[in-house]
């Protein structure tokens, strides 16, 4: 188990392991960033039937487990001749494009509670003073609700992209070759458990790790409001 | 179209009604301002005198009534289920942009700079070029004493500074009319007195000014007019001194009475 | 076979296994849920007590297992207590393998990664508690086990309730994973019905459709329980 070559060759493997990782979780997280934002808008649009259709949408998304989404898109969808037979069908053969697909739509449903949460947030008289001069619609969204709702955002947001990349674990279910079941496939071969295990959680752990530092960056970057004032 | 009696006017409100559900909030309620006028708005709370306010620059929209501002009057019209709406949402936008208002929580943006609020909407709303946004800026900023804070954030600066801010934002604007909604009710007592020497200069220089406030003191001093309101309806309107010293309205009298205490 | 019989509760039918998964995806929860409270509660305890070491450790413990993935949290959990097992199987004079049973081992995966969240929303409860009432009972001369027991369990509780509802719809979404060791909890069950009658579709629909049955009447247990535990206390100022 102390074998060093194993050690690193089990690292490289995982290390190449990783780029379907990531690509999941980056594309999901940015496709599902849109379908969100459209949730979003249908929620807080003020038509009752529109309305329904996006507490609907988050409602499933939010409460079944992502195994389950994952397995409806790929084992489910493929069984019916319809689809085989559609437009989608080179779309969805492709376990690729239904993972990251599966994915995108579970995170658009968090990350459309986290918009809609950060738009409640921001102060109500802000948005009355810049009424009050004159700005209205896309403007008055452009200049103050978002750039505001944004910095609300940020801390649950990094929370929601930073289990998205526990989730895309989730994947090695359906057949793709991600860090997750590359460790499997290598205690499987090796019968060598735990090595391939902890050089996989020591790699995620080190992925989440960058990426909260990265927020943090951000959100100190967009809020010199809220640090004290060095004079 | 504007009658030519209120072309003289630089802010004409006949028959203000608004009611919240079944609160009847302003039950008709009418001014007059010339320009130069600072006329403020007396009342306890709950006699509508914010809601009055808001009305005007459609913050609340108005169930009747009708508000002229420098002679263009806000066009009105009624949805099927009897509310009211304005008909043109950009001339409500621009409307707005000719008053200024100045709100009792200052709502400066607290992502941008002092100047950064100060810029923003006669970048954005009046289309003028930066450069003169800006020079503009500085002045007015020197003007009501924070010159040395224009690149400070909001949270950095305390509420009769930030106040103060707030009333140079609404003067970048250039306003015809400057709406005060209980500007100082927010403050530390000590911080009162900066925002009201700033109000009294504007005063001096010959704006017009409405101000909804409790500082007895300032509107006896630097009105022109005291309207007192009571449940939704003018119950007494004159120069401050006919007002506070012999004023036909009981309640006033009573108003001034608790005020002191 | 039409889904309506595969769904059905005739002798081919999958319904009464199906809402078998679904029970024993709720008391797996339930472990798992029970097992993160404990340790989520020594974990707040470590960070509240100011003992440098044991913060250490706790915190130590709740940033490793936020930053795994549950999934491999589950196979570690599975392989590793089976390992263990074995190795005091092996001790004793044993041979061969012997495998913790999916129940014991996903409710200790879940339980684990629970806690290390419901950690902070222990601590975030009891700093919530207005230091005045504790103070208060010191005064009275309430000892510290009375103080704990009649004055702090009681409201931690109460200020922990609406992120325990969430941690407890996570739980239950994370024990679908506890089917790759086998256990036949809801997803596995699915699973099973799928491969056996050749509709995916249907069975991981109908999985599905139990698990928001499931999250619809927590939600209802939680909102009626914290209306009961929030009785009295002042509403915020909207």
């Amino acid at each position: 188990m102390m074998d060093t070559a194993f050690i690193w060759d089990t690292f490289l493997r995982l290390i190449v392991a990783l780029r379907v990782t990531l690509s999941v979780w980056a594309l999901s997280v940015f496709f599902g960033a849109f379908i969100a934002a459209g949730v979003t808008w249908m929620r807080g649009s003020g038509v009752k039937p529109i309305e329904w259709i996006a507490r609907a949408y988050i409602f499933v998304f939010r409460g079944a487990p992502l195994l389950v989404q994952l397995f409806v898109v790929y084992y489910g969808l493929s069984s019916f001749p319809a689809v085989r037979a559609s437009i989608f069908w080179p779309f969805l053969r492709d376990a690729f494009n239904c993972a990251t697909l599966s994915c995108a739509l579970c995170t658009a449903a968090y990350q459309s509670e986290i918009f809609r949460g950060a738009l409640a947030g921001v102060p109500h008289g802000q948005v009355e003073a810049a009424r009050a001069c004159g700005m209205s619609g896309f403007l008055l969204f452009r200049r103050v609700i978002f750039p505001i709702a944004l910095r609300q955002a940020l801390p649950a947001y990094s929370t929601e992209v930073i289990s998205m990349v526990k989730a895309t674990a989730l994947v090695s279910l359906v057949t793709l070759w991600d860090v997750m079941s590359v460790a499997l496939k290598i205690r499987n071969d090796t019968l060598v458990t735990y090595t391939p295990l902890l050089i996989a959680g020591a790699i995620y752990f080190v992925v989440n790790y960058l990426i909260a530092r990265a927020f943090i960056f951000i959100e100190q970057w967009l809020s010199p409001h809220l640090r004290a004032r060095s004079v | 179209m504007p009658e030519s009696e209120s072309d003289s006017y630089a802010l004409t409100v006949s028959g203000l009604h608004k009611r919240f559900g079944s609160l009847e909030v302003l039950k008709g309620v009418s001014l007059l301002a010339r320009e130069g006028d600072v006329i403020s708005i007396l009342g306890s709370s709950g006699s509508g005198k914010s809601t009055l306010l808001r009305c005007i620059n459609l913050l609340e929209t108005p169930d009747e009534g009708v508000v002229t501002v420098a002679g263009e009057t806000i066009l009105m019209r009624k949805t099927r289920d009897g509310r009211a709406l304005p008909v043109d949402r950009r001339q409500v936008d621009r409307i707005r942009s000719e008053l200024g208002m100045v709100f009792q929580n200052f709502n400066l943006w607290s992502h941008m700079t002092i100047l950064e609020n100060l810029i923003e909407a006669p970048i954005h709303v009046q289309k003028r070029p930066r450069a003169e946004c800006v020079e503009e800026a500085r002045a007015l900023l020197d003007k009501v004493g924070i010159g040395d804070k224009a690149n400070y954030y909001p949270t950095h600066l305390s509420g009769g500074q930030q106040q103060r801010a707030a009333i140079a934002r609404a003067l970048a604007m250039r306003p015809k009319v400057m709406l005060f909604d209980e500007p100082t009710s927010a403050l530390d007592p000590e911080l009162v007195g900066e925002v009201l020497r700033v109000m009294r200069s504007l005063a001096d220089e010959g704006r017009t000014m409405l101000i909804v406030t409790h500082e007895m003191g300032f509107a006896r001093d630097v009105s022109d007019r005291i309207i007192f309101l009571h449940q939704g309806l003018v119950e007494d309107e004159g120069p401050p001194a006919e007002l506070f010293s012999n004023s036909k309205s009981e309640r006033f009298r009573q108003f001034i009475a608790n005020e002191r205490s | 076979m039409s889904w309506t019989t595969a769904l059905g509760f005739s002798e081919r039918g999958w319904g009464p296994a199906l809402l078998e998964g679904a029970v024993l995806t709720l008391l797996v929860s339930i472990a798992g849920l029970a097992i993160g409270a404990v340790l989520g509660s020594l974990v707040a305890w470590s960070k509240l007590s100011g003992v440098r070491v044991a913060a250490a450790i706790g915190e130590s413990y709740a940033a490793i297992f936020r930053g795994l993935p549950e999934l491999l949290v589950v196979y570690f959990v599975y392989f590793g207590s089976s390992a263990a097992l074995t190795g005091l199987d092996h001790l004793l004079g044993g041979q061969g393998f012997l495998g913790v049973p999916g129940f014991a081992a996903g409710g200790l995966a879940v339980g684990v990664i629970s806690g290390s969240y419901q950690a902070e929303v222990f601590r975030g409860a009891f700093l919530a508690i207005a230091k005045g009432e504790l103070e208060a009972a010191r005064a009275v001369g309430m000892g510290r086990w009375l103080s704990f027991r009649r004055i702090i369990a009681p409201q931690v509780l109460r200020f922990a309730l609406p992120g325990l509802g969430n941690l407890w719809q996570v739980a239950l979404k994370d024990s679908s994973l506890i089917s790759v060791t086998g256990l036949s909890e809801l997803m596995r069950t699915s699973q099973i019905g799928a491969g056996s009658t050749h509709l995916p579709f249907t069975f991981y629909i109908a999985g599905g459709a139990l698990y928001l049955a499931l999250t619809s009447v927590s939600d209802r247990v939680f909102e009626f329980a914290e209306a009961r535990a929030t009785r009295g206390m002042r509403r915020e100022a909207r």
